[in-house]
């Protein structure tokens, strides 16, 4: 038979402790502890309570691991400034075109010159720009043979570029074998 | 430091009581936050959509059959309006004009314009005059853009963002349901 406890034993004595200083209880030199704890006066040593600011730190990790992109921005040329829009889509991996004031270029190569379709003053096939796209196409087929081929290129356009170079280039990466084309654009929040 | 007290350790035993230094982890925490905010993309980039529709090469086996062409919005940039003209072939079906009221988000040369009348106008005209509007229906309704060969590119794109505002669901097979443009945009080569 168990002895009935007594009136006094408590089981989890060992364990739970009042509540106080629990800061320090380390501190191994005799004269860093007088020093902090001060000798009968206030001691200099402020215990600074880390629990709010590690949580802090935890929430802030986490937030920025969920808005985390592991994509990455995708390349823009600086001297491109895209247009803003609203009704959007995401961005999909396809060839990248740059159009700015004076060039032309595919993947950061030089494809053309947008002065020279602006002297003209009609619409012109890119003959640099068809021909890098026709390669890349190609190249596609060949690397992925058994899979259709999506023909999609993303054309980055600065916003001051004329209607005659966009749809130049338009039509240029269409005959190139990419009929579907997108714009890049910034993302607009929606006003309704 | 963050502390485990696990009660006073009795004579010369070593003491079970013990401090875990939270410097390490803190430093951790410290580091990890500035690799992700040095890495963090600020600047979210999207597309929008258009098809050049070329046609494909025709097959030989197969015979081709006469269709009735289908209604296509024509939507013309003016200097100070817009039409919006469904053509079936060559023939105009019908025509209206929008004039042209822009309203510009912010100032300078971050000035954005955007056109609500023309996307309101353009909705309307889908529900009247759409081909395809049920959501069972896959294909979208075609527009071709008439613009100015000078027309800056930032005015072509208010257009396209007005186009692509009105919006519908496509039922698929599996039972789920995607809002898509009504329109699809392609330009007039002209």
């Amino acid at each position: 038979m168990d002895r009935p406890p007594t009136k006094h034993h408590n089981p989890h004595a060992h364990v739970i402790h009042q509540p106080g200083k629990r800061l320090l209880h380390a501190v191994p030199l005799r004269f860093v502890w007088n020093k902090v704890v001060g000798h009968g006066r206030r001691g200099v040593g402020a215990a600074l309570n880390l629990v709010s600011f590690i949580d802090f730190l935890v929430v802030t990790v986490i937030f920025l691991l969920m808005s985390f992109s592991a994509s990455g921005e995708m390349g823009v040329d600086k001297n491109v400034k895209l247009p803003k829009a609203e009704n959007v889509e995401d961005i999909i991996d396809a060839p990248m075109v740059a159009v700015n004031g004076n060039q032309v270029l595919v993947d950061g190569t030089l494809a053309g010159s947008t002065r020279a379709i602006e002297e003209l003053g009609r619409m012109q096939k890119v003959d640099e720009l068809f021909a890098i796209l026709k390669n890349k196409r190609e190249l596609w087929k060949t690397v992925q043979p058994n899979k259709p081929f999506p023909g999609v290129c993303i054309l980055q356009v600065d916003k001051d570029v004329p209607a005659l170079v966009v749809k130049s280039v338009f039509q240029t990466a269409a005959f190139a074998g990419y009929p579907n084309v997108s714009f890049m654009v910034s993302k607009l929040p929606k006003s309704n | 430091m963050g502390g485990v007290d696990v009660g006073e350790s009795g004579g010369k035993k070593r003491a079970t009581n013990s401090d875990i230094n939270m410097i390490p982890f803190i430093d951790l925490l410290m580091v990890t936050i500035a690799f992700l905010l040095i890495t963090a993309v600020w600047v979210t980039n999207s597309r929008i959509n258009a098809d050049a529709q070329v046609p494909g090469p025709p097959d030989p086996s197969k015979e081709l059959e006469p269709t009735t062409p289908e209604k296509v919005l024509n939507l013309h940039i003016y200097e100070s309006e817009f039409a919006l003209e469904w053509k079936a072939g060559s023939t105009v079906v019908s025509e209206v004009r929008v004039p042209k009221t822009p309203v510009e988000l912010g100032s300078g040369r971050d000035a954005t314009v955007r056109y609500p009348d023309l996307a309101k106008k353009i909705q309307s005209e889908w529900e009247q005059q759409g081909g395809h509007r049920d959501p069972s229906d896959k294909k979208i309704d075609q527009c071709v853009l008439h613009t100015d060969n000078k027309a800056p590119f930032k005015e072509i794109v208010a257009v396209l963002d007005a186009l692509y505002t009105p919006r519908r669901d496509i039922k698929f097979a599996d039972g789920s349901t995607k809002q898509v443009p009504v329109f699809n945009m392609t330009f007039s080569v002209r």
